[in-house]
Parts: C-alpha cells; structure tokens; sequence
C-alpha cells in the first residue's frame, strides 16, 4: 500500500512530526498511524475540498486585488502540553512587559530616565505617537490582542520573531480552520484531546467590556473596519457576528462633544468601546493624515477624554518597532524582575558603527529587516539574496540605518505539507493570540500556524504565497475531564412515543 | 522687569459656501512657567461651541471644540492676562561641546531635523566660519544673528507650509521661517533647539493702558547649560515683550488653530492680536 | 441598527428581486420571438430595453443574442441580471454580520458560479442560466424566510424587495401589453398555474391584467407588494398618528395601493398604461422617502486640513 510518508525527505531544519525519517515525535503518533494509509491522491482530494469550503463561506485574503482562500494544509501541527504551557507564559510575560512599557514612554517615561532604553530610539520611532501622550485606558490595558510571531530553530527552541501590538490579524483562520478540518478530516480528532478554540470571541468581548470607560454599565461595543476591501475584512466582520456587536465603518461613526456615536436607523447611539482594525495613521484625520476618508475625526479625542475606549490603544507600534525588539529581554527584566522565558532571535543593532560595519561586511550572511515593516515587506534574507540586491541593500541600509536591523538567519522549524499530492517539508512560524483584559492574560490555546508554501522560504506570510495550518494543543494528561467515579444507574428506557402520519396510498401501505 | 500684559488674539476661516461639519485644536492659550504666569485665560469660540481642554506631550494648552451645524465662518477668540520677565536669566552654568554631546540622547527629539527645518549641507557649511572656534553659548547667538543677516524680514513672502530650505532658498522670509532656519541650523551643530510661538509687544517701552496691534511671533530657544531664549528676528534675547504660547520641534507641533472640515473651500480669516500692558 | 446596514438589506432585497424578475422576463422574451417568426427583433429588443430603463449604444440591427448580453451578462450595469447579483453580493459583504451566515453563502456561492453557469449556458441554451437565476434567489428568499428574525433587518429586506416587485410587474406589463401573449405575461410573473387555478383555462387580457395588478393573495401582484411594503413602513415607524400619514415614504404607497384597489374595473385596461405609470412614480418616490429618512449620510466624507 501507498505510504504518504514513504517519500517525505526531511529538511535540515527541526522537522515538527519526526525526529528521524518514519519515527513520529510522541504527540504526533496518533496522527501519523490516522494518515498512513492513506494515499497522497486521497489527502489531494480532501485539500481541494478544503479550498472549496473557503471560498464558498469567503474565508479569504485579498491579494493582488483578488479574493483568494487563505490555503489550509491538512497537516496538523501539534504542541504538547509542555510546549504549550511555555509558550502561553512566555506569551503573558512578553504581553505585561510591553504594556508596562507602553504606559511608561506614554506617561512620565522611567525607562527613559534611566537608561535601559535610549531616548533616541523612541522620539526617531515613525510608530511614537505623541498625540497618544496623556491618554490614560480606563482599565490601564493598551494591547487588548497581540500576536506574538514565534519560531522553533534548529535546536527546537522557541525564539520570538516579532511582536505584534498594533493589529494582529489571523485569528479567524484559527477558528475557521478548526471548523473545516474537523468537517472534512473528523477521522483524525477522534484520538486526541485537542483544545477548543471556539472561546476567541467570548473572552475578546468580555476583554472589550472590562475595557469600557468608567461609569458606563453595559457598553456598547463595535468593532471598526476599514471596509470590505481590507485583506481582513473577512475576519472582522467574523468577529463582529461572533461577538454580537456590529460592525461599523468610519463614516457610521460621529463624534460630538468628545463622544462617539454610530448612526442608526432609530438616531445615534452611543459607543464606549472601539475595537478597531484601522491603522493609526488613518483613525482620526484631525491628528493623523487628513486625507483619510475611513477614519471618524475627533475619536483621539474622545479617547483622550475617557469617553470611548479605543483597543488596541493609539501608539502601540513604539513598543512592535522591531528596534525596541531588540531589547524586550531588557524591559522583561526591569519592569517584571524575571528572566526571560523565550530567546530572541540573535539581533545586531545598527546605530552602533561598529556593528553597523560588521552588519555592512556580513550582509550576505544575515537577514536585514526594515525596522517598521509588515507583512514580511523589504526583508532580505542575505544567504539568499543575489549580488546585485546585496549591493542595493548595502546602499540603502547605510544611508539610513535607524530603518533597518539585521539577524542571524533561523532555519525555522517544518513540518509535513501537502504539495500537489506528495508531502513535503515547508517552513512554519507561529503566532499565538493574546487578548489582555486587565485582570489576566489569556492566550489562544494554538495559534495560527502559517506555512512558507515556496521550498526553502522563510518568509512566512499570506501576501507572499504563505499558508497555514490547524493548530492543536493537546490537553494534559491530568486535565482530561473526569470520568465520575459512580455510574449513574441505568436509566429506564423512555417510552416509545409514536409518530402521527398522513394519510397513505393503498400501495405505500401494503409495502409497509 | 515684569509686565502685566492683557492679549486678545482672533483667527478662524472662512468658507465659499457652508462648511457642515468641523473638528478643532487651538494652541492659544500661554503657558505658565518660570518667568511667566497666565493669570486668565480664555477661548472662545463663534458659531458657539462646547470646548475642552488638555495638555498636549509639548506642555500647551489645547482647546478642542467640534461643530455640527452648518457655518460659513469659524472665528476664535483667545483673551489671556499674563505676567511676563519674572525673573531675568542668571549666569549659565559653564557647557562645551563635549557636554552637549553627552546630551544627546536626553535632547534627541530636539537635535534630529523635521521636514520643516531641515537644512541642507551646503548652508550648515557656509554658516561653519560663524561658529569655529566659539563656545556653544556665544555659536548659538552667532547662527540666529547670521541667519537675521542673510534672510530679510519680509511680511506676506511666504506661507504657513514654508521651509526652512525653501525659505534660505528665497533668502527673505517671515518670523516662522527665520525661527526655523535658527533651529534648523542649532541642531545641525549640535546644539538642542526648540520652536517657540507666542506674541510680541510692539513697543520697546509700553504706554500703560494702551491698546497696541501687536503680532503673533515665533522666536526660539536652545539648550547650552540651560534653555535660552532668542529672537532672531529682531536679534535680541526673549523678554518681558514675549509672550510664550508654545514650544515644540517646529510649526507643526504649536500650530495655533487646525482642523479638519467637510463642505466648500475655506480660506484664512487673517490674524488680528491686540495688546494692551495693563502694568 | 446601522443606517449604511439597512441601506444595504434594501438593496440586497431589490437587486436580488431585480436579478430574478429579469430573468423571468428575459425568458418569456425569448420564448415570444422563437414562437413568432414575424416578429420585428430589433423594435421589440429596444422596446424592451427602454421599457427596463436600458439605452444600447448601438444604432444597429438588435438582436435576442445582443439583448441577453446586456441584460443578463453586462458586469457593468446595476440593472443587468449578472450586475444586480455582483451588487447584491458586494453589499452582502458589507453587511456579513448581520444577515445570516447562510443567506451571504448563497449570494456569495451564486455570483462565484455565474462565470461557469454563462458558459454553459453558450453551449446549452440561455434557459439554463436564467433558471439557474431564477433557483438561487429562491433559494435566498427561503434561508431569508428561516433564518432571519422579523426584526428592522428583516423589514429593510422585505421593503427593498417589494418595492423592486410593484416596479417591476409595472414594467412586465409595459412590455407585453399590446401584444397577444398574456399567457407569457403570466408565465414571466410566474402566475401561470396559479392564475389557472383561479380563474381556469381561459387567458383573458382583463383577468391577467386584474390577477397580476389586483390580487390580494397572489403574491407577486402589485397589490400584495405595496401592501407588504406598505406593513414593512409601519412597523419601521410606530406609532398612532391621530390625521393623515406623515410617513413621506408610505404616502406615495398607500396612495397607489388605494388607487388600484378601488380601481374602475370596467376601464381597467383602457387606463392600464396611467396605472403603470403611476406605480413606478410611487415606487421611485418611496424609494426616495426611505433613502432620506433612514440612509442619511451614510456616504464617505472627505475631510480637508486647515491651520492658521
């Protein structure tokens, strides 16, 4: 019989399901016994009906003025127990950080003062808001929902990649890959315990809520969308209809008087908590460009005077700079007084000119990065990149090196993935969610997990032929709900009760 | 010496048609500080509006005030009472060079160019001769004095958006243009410098009582063992004729009225700033 | 709820009932000039463009071939079958949230599958396709039906559809009246059997015109349509007023529902094109009365920087 992993040649990198050819990692064993009859014709059958379910239910990602299904591997990645509760502190410790951070460099700036961070490194930040100066949350929170970019390297430890403060987006491939794979491949979950990840939109509602300005007893929540041409659009208005709570645009809002209202059919009605998936620089015209036709002017405002709650907070991206990335460690220690539990990747900073030399005769062996960059945009990955683009980089990251930071190049972990109808390995990252109610982090059990589709990419993101996976936690041993020690007694069987029928023709009736 | 001065400021737009609806921030309010004390202070604002205030990251007063209704003018209207020359500036304490550079990160935000007083190599070169060999207190007085000297002051030659480049370019210029070319160059030396806006008393020596038009002014400040003020315009220090609104890296962060409109095109009401010494 | 939502379940509603009332129509058209070989193709392609607010471009010889192209498969137009439906998803999509997540598969399902539903339609006949129309705003009507509360959401919807109904059956009439064929009129309302059933086999120009104006319990007749329309307003604003209706958007329906209900039925066919007439007036008042009343201001502003 056709083996689907008879053919599946390891990369040199942390393989996710084996760690020697045929010899599954313990929490992938089930898996692997569940998919080994089958054939690569089989899992190919299965993967086009994945896509179908996307693009009829309009899971999808703009690109390139196009809707397309985000692309689901059927694979699985798995994290054990273990794993998972490294990552969900690590996660939490990151998240405390960055918020203290946040509330510092926007109020009396301590970390500044002593010089853990240079001041420089904040006030020549494209992402340091001074119009977000003296706002104060209501509930102290200013990253609501994160996305921590995590990467396993060769050794088989997590690293962060990146920090995501501003608008993480993915979270609804979470929960929609989920729905199809247990809808298309249910076979496979019969035999773990996989945790759910439908509770998403009950905790960033109740996280939303908490948020609310003081006083007001049953906020009204929306969530604010740039419109259904955004690449997201799919997800917000998923998370609307998940919440409950509409889903509005700029121009559904007015602000009056420092407060915020939605117009409806019945009047305005007022708005207390805003969860906005528009960038900063389009929110409020009056303090960001004017020229934005999707934002509602007046909201920094209303903000400023504790009317609306506007998550995640104006200003985060100070704190996601991939510059300040490089000293997270350090904030972790000085506002926490705890060891870091995750790496960072190894980083050079390059305001430094003797780093800034290093980097310059090394850049084919590095990773160089724009400091303010998203979506994987201007990375060049040296080892791979041609003479002529070294030379064009050399150029550009010396005439302004505040732009740019460079890395060692991780060979991120794979995993088994469907390619045509053979499995292959592709790289993977991961970006667990966090949503920060005030009270407590709560971390997303999984993540998404997205996939470099192209052999040996490293860039792994959805504008850049990526993919992603459905991501299981497996419950802990202990954890497993318990079986009550004394059986209920039988219960008597129900009395049968009948059914009425219509009348019936002759015929039917001498069949019966 | 210390005055008591009273300022009625007014600005505002106009409109070719209705504008519907607008969202407002007026800097107009001065600051109290060492040397000056606001004694009362008032925006005001016609179509009336509700207004609120709060104090931005640079330590001014903002007035924030929306209108809903359809209007065809926006007129402000900011009276304050300030006490201005409290106290004269002492000695410096002693700054060279290589304590400025120590500085460095502390004033980041005030040595890094903006688009609005960036200068180019070619001028920082020919303002070089001015400062060899000083003392970053005596090379301060020398660029603002140097500037005065090669920018003439013309009223109406150039536009709120004017920089400090263009303004060298043109060789003549309004206050707001030579405080930028000031700051502009301070920074590119390594000196700490800030934007002032605010107005100045027209008269060397007041007539107690009586109403001067006076103007809205922008000198700067820069850092050499401590904050000083200079005018470079009229090339002399700061004084109790100055009064301070606002500071920041240029224009752009004291701008005294902005906002953002929806209906026809609006044009400039023009400025009109009476001052009146009371003391 | 929001006014650019209720304005979208509106259009949803017209455009979905405008896609499927253009199919029918476009059917029973191609069925008539098959059946009558001495039919004059181009006037009576132009006659019924204009009547469906279309102008071609072309001072040439229309044909069926051009007419199919324009109202069926014209992207570009709003009005043409395969635009109402790419309208009515694209305001779907905008409104995700809070139409069920089955009526925005439909619509979302339908307009990816009408590229391969045209092809197949060049090989197999135009029938498939209007067919095809014609199911899935069935299909729509009935998840709508089962799946939306009879709330504000679900009145917008029924508003929309309704009055794209009055306006038009108006213009179904307008195109067949004058020519014999009043079992195609019938057959393009999809009153055939039903009109059989009640008034039997003989097809008579008077019965059509009364079943398909005047019925109160057919439901695709102009007078079930205002009257849904006109119960949609109602509720949409409560409330007893002691004189007269200041609902400027139920005035102008009640006014034509009244007109027709308590028409002349003598002259009925005599005074069929003042009827007509008068409907699509009411129909294009209401529609401006709800716009005005719900919708406002839902268009995206430019804001323009000032500083002094």
């Amino acid at each position: 019989m056709a083996d689907v992993f008879d053919s599946y040649a390891m990369a040199a990198a942390w393989d996710e399901m084996f760690e020697a050819p045929g010899r599954p990692r313990t929490p992938y064993r089930a898996l692997f016994a569940v998919l080994q009859p089958l054939s690569g014709a089989d899992l190919r059958v299965r993967a086009d009906q994945l896509a179908r379910v996307f693009t009829d239910r309009g899971v999808t990602f703009a690109y390139a003025g196009e809707e397309r299904p985000f692309p689901l591997d059927l694979i699985p990645r798995i994290l054990d127990a273990a794993e998972w509760d490294q990552i969900s502190r690590g996660v939490k410790q990151r998240v405390l950080a960055l918020e203290r951070f946040l509330a510092d460099i926007y109020g009396p700036g301590e970390v500044l003062r002593e010089g853990v961070v240079p001041r420089h490194l904040i006030t020549t930040s494209a992402n340091f808001h001074r119009e977000a100066w003296g706002i104060n949350p209501a509930n102290g929170v200013r990253v609501h929902v994160s996305g921590v970019d995590l990467v396993r390297d060769e050794a088989g430890e997590f690293r962060v990649l990146e920090d995501n403060l501003r608008i993480p987006s993915g979270v609804s491939y979470v929960m929609e890959n989920r729905r199809a794979m247990t809808q298309t491949l249910p076979g496979i979950f019969a035999e773990a315990r996989v945790l759910p990840v439908d509770d998403y939109p009950a905790r960033l509602l109740a996280a939303l809520r908490s948020a609310a300005p003081e006083g007001v007893a049953d906020p009204c929540v929306v969530v604010l969308t740039p419109g259904v041409y955004n690449a997201a659009y799919f997800e917000h208005a998923l998370l609307a209809r998940l919440m409950g709570v509409e889903l509005v645009e700029g121009r559904d809002l007015v602000c009056s008087g420092n407060r915020v209202s939605m117009r409806t059919t019945q009047g305005e009605r007022p708005v207390h908590v805003i969860y906005r998936r528009i960038d900063d620089d389009f929110l409020d015209p009056l303090h960001f460009r004017p020229d934005s036709a999707i934002g509602c002017p007046g909201v920094v405002n209303a903000a400023r005077a504790g009317h609306v709650t506007l998550a995640n907070a104006i200003g985060n991206g100070v704190a996601d700079d991939k510059l300040l990335y490089t000293y997270v460690p350090d904030l972790i220690r000085y506002y926490l007084n705890e060891d870091p539990i995750f790496s960072n990747v190894d980083s050079y900073r390059l305001d430094d000119p003797d780093v800034l030399a290093h980097v310059l005769n090394h850049l084919d062996e590095l990773v160089l990065k724009p400091v303010d960059g998203a979506g994987g945009k201007g990375i060049v990955i040296g080892p791979k990149a041609t003479a002529e683009e070294l030379a064009q980089l050399r150029s550009t990251v010396a005439a302004d090196p505040r732009q740019w930071m460079a890395q060692r190049p991780v060979a991120l972990s794979t995993s088994p993935t469907l390619i045509g109808d053979q499995l292959a390995p592709r790289h993977i990252d991961l970006r667990p969610f966090a949503v920060n109610d005030g009270s407590d982090v709560w971390v997303l059990p999984g993540g998404l997990t997205r996939v470099a589709l192209p052999q040996g990419a490293l860039v792994v993101n959805s504008s850049q032929g990526g993919g992603s996976k459905d991501t299981w936690v497996i419950a802990a041993e202990e954890v497993e709900v318990s079986v009550p020690t004394q059986a209920l007694p039988p219960a008597e069987p129900p009395p049968v009760s009948t059914r009425d029928s219509g009348p019936v023709s002759a015929q039917m009736a001498g069949q019966q | 010496m210390s005055w008591r001065l009273r300022i009625r400021h007014v600005t505002g737009f106009t409109y070719d048609g209705m504008a519907h609806t607008s969202y407002n921030e007026a800097r107009m309010t001065p600051q109290s500080m060492p040397g000056q004390v606001t004694l009362h202070s008032f925006v005001d604002v016609f179509p009336a509006a509700t207004t609120w205030r709060y104090t931005d990251y640079w330590g001014t007063q903002v007035t924030v005030f929306d209108l809903q209704r359809g209007h065809d003018q926006l007129r402000v209207t900011a009276t304050s009472l300030v006490e201005t020359g409290l106290v004269t500036y002492g000695e410096l304490p002693e700054c060279d060079w290589d304590a400025l550079r120590t500085k460095r990160d502390e004033f980041s935000e005030l040595v890094a160019p903006t688009p609005l007083t960036a200068v180019s190599s070619d001028i920082v070169g020919e303002a070089a001769h001015v400062v060899a060999g000083k003392s970053p207190a005596a090379a301060a007085v020398a660029l603002a004095d140097w500037v005065r000297e090669h920018v003439a002051y013309v009223p109406g030659s150039t536009g709120v958006r004017t920089n400090a480049q263009e303004a060298w370019a043109l060789r003549k210029g309004v206050c707001q243009d030579i405080a930028h070319l000031t700051v502009g160059l301070l920074r590119a030396v390594g000196i700490p410098a800030r934007y002032i806006s605010g107005y100045l008393y027209p008269l060397a020596d007041g007539v107690v009582g009586e109403v001067c038009e006076g103007q809205s002014h922008a000198w700067v400040q820069w850092w050499v063992g401590d904050w000083v003020g200079y005018d470079p315009t009229n090339g002399c220090p700061a004084d109790h004729r100055h009064v301070q609104v606002a500071r920041g890296r240029d224009y752009a962060d004291v701008t005294p009225l902005k906002g953002v409109y929806n209906g026809a095109l609006s044009s400039h009401l023009g400025v009109t700033v009476e001052i009146t010494r009371l003391a | 709820m929001l006014s650019r939502i209720a304005e979208s379940l509106f259009w949803i509603g017209r455009y979905v009932e405008r896609a499927d009332d253009t199919a029918r129509i476009l059917d029973a058209f191609l069925a008539r000039m098959l059946e009558d070989p001495w039919a004059d193709e181009n006037a009576a392609c132009r006659s019924m463009l204009a009547i469906l607010g279309f102008a071609p471009h072309t001072d040439g010889r229309l044909t069926t071939g051009d007419a199919l192209e324009i109202l069926a498969f014209d992207r570009h137009n709003a009005s043409s079958i395969t635009g109402a439906l790419a309208s009515a998803r694209e305001n779907a999509r905008g409104a995700r949230e809070t139409i069920s997540s089955e009526m925005w598969e439909c619509l979302n399902v339908t307009w990816h599958s009408l590229a391969a539903r045209r092809k197949a339609a060049e090989r197999l006949g135009p029938h498939l396709f209007l067919g095809f129309v014609r199911e899935r705003a069935a299909v729509l009507a009935g998840l709508a039906e089962s799946t939306m509360s009879r709330d504000d959401t679900w009145r917008f919807l029924v508003l929309g559809r309704s009055l794209e109904r009055v306006d038009m059956t108006a213009r179904q009439l307008s195109i067949q009246a004058g020519t014999p064929q009043w079992r195609t009129v019938l057959k393009a309302c999809g009153a055939d059997e039903s009109f059989l059933r009640t008034h039997g086999g003989e097809v008579k120009p008077q019965r059509v015109v009364e079943f398909l104006l005047l019925d109160r319990l057919f439901p695709r007749s102009a007078l079930h349509a205002l009257t849904t329309a006109e119960d949609c307003l109602r509720a949409l604003t409560p409330g007893v007023e002691r004189a007269g209706v200041t609902d400027p958007a139920r005035r102008p329906i009640g006014q034509a529902r009244t007109r027709l209900e308590y028409a002349d039925m003598s002259t009925l066919l005599d005074d069929l094109p003042e009827h007509l007439a008068a409907l699509q007036r009411a129909c294009a008042a209401a529609s401006a009365a709800v716009t005005a009343r719900f919708f406002v201001q839902a268009a995206a502003v430019a804001w323009a920087l000032e500083d002094a």
